[in-house]
């Protein structure tokens, strides 16, 4: 039920989420690799990995390999796009901790009416997908020839 | 036994499988293509989890499978403008034909496809 009431709440705010994001990554002196990339390529996938996370939280399904396709997007650009590994990561490490941000700001707004428990069952899927898309990371950058 | 050479070449078989379907779709040749995007992400399916269970790796990167608003990604396939739009054109047609998303197609019954239009009866084995 919070599942739902808190992927309705991501899913009207993607493109909220995706210029916080996107100022969190310009903004970041860890990521080189992103001044390259025009608007359109930072912007990359991200709205579409935060649909397929709401859609994973409506359902209350657990990320894993198979229902995690656009995270592998995201994965196989920025490794044809030349950038760094570690980079990568970083960028994902902005977006999870943005999207969690934004819930637990939201949450705690009493009128929300989401519980510690409920939080917790979504930042769990958030944060099991972002794990997916780190798994998958780590085999392109440390195995593809 | 399966190696990693059949692993690879399974992966490569993939890739060549999506490419023709893109290539297909973006010369608007729609036809029944979505139950051939269907079988294939089955074999995608089976090579992510062949390669999540730790006993092969990924020294060849299977081509994601997924169209969602990624013009960066046909681009790297080889994709010119007009052939994205014809692409996308085709995720519009799946829409229309089938009365619900592409990715929502992929979760159905293969026996639900091949329909013209949203009220036609799903093509069956004759009994």
């Amino acid at each position: 039920m919070a599942n739902e009431k808190l992927s309705g709440l991501l899913e009207r705010n993607i493109e909220k989420i995706t210029e916080t994001w996107m100022q969190a990554v310009r903004n970041d002196a860890r990521i080189d690799s992103d001044e390259a990339l025009s608007r359109y390529e930072l912007r990359d996938h991200v709205p579409a990995i935060m649909e397929e996370i709401c859609e994973l939280l409506r359902a209350n399904e657990i990320p894993d390999p198979t229902n995690t396709l656009e995270g592998r997007v995201k994965v196989y650009l920025r490794f044809q796009q030349g950038y760094r590994g570690r980079e990568l990561a970083r960028e994902v490490s902005l977006l999870r901790m943005i999207m969690l941000d934004f819930l637990v700001d939201h949450c705690a707004d009493p009128s929300m009416q989401v519980s510690l428990k409920g939080y917790y069952s979504s930042s769990r899927i958030i944060n099991l997908y972002m794990d997916e898309i780190l798994i998958n990371a780590i085999s392109a950058y440390s195995e593809a020839v | 036994m399966f190696t990693q050479d059949d692993f690879e070449q399974l992966i490569k078989n993939y890739n060549e499988d999506l490419l023709y379907l893109l290539i297909r779709a973006s010369e608007q040749s729609y036809e029944c293509l979505i139950s051939s995007f269907m079988m294939l992400k089955d074999l995608y399916n089976a090579i992510i989890k062949f390669q999540a269970s730790g006993k092969f790796m990924f020294r060849i990167l299977p081509y994601p499978l997924s169209f969602r608003a990624n013009d960066d990604l046909l681009r790297t396939m080889g994709f010119n403008e007009e052939g994205i739009r014809n692409i996308y054109g085709f995720l519009e047609f799946v829409k229309q034909t089938q009365g619900k998303e592409f990715e929502e197609c992929l979760e159905d019954s293969v026996y639900n496809l091949c329909k013209r239009t949203p009220g036609d009866q799903p093509w069956r084995m004759k009994s």
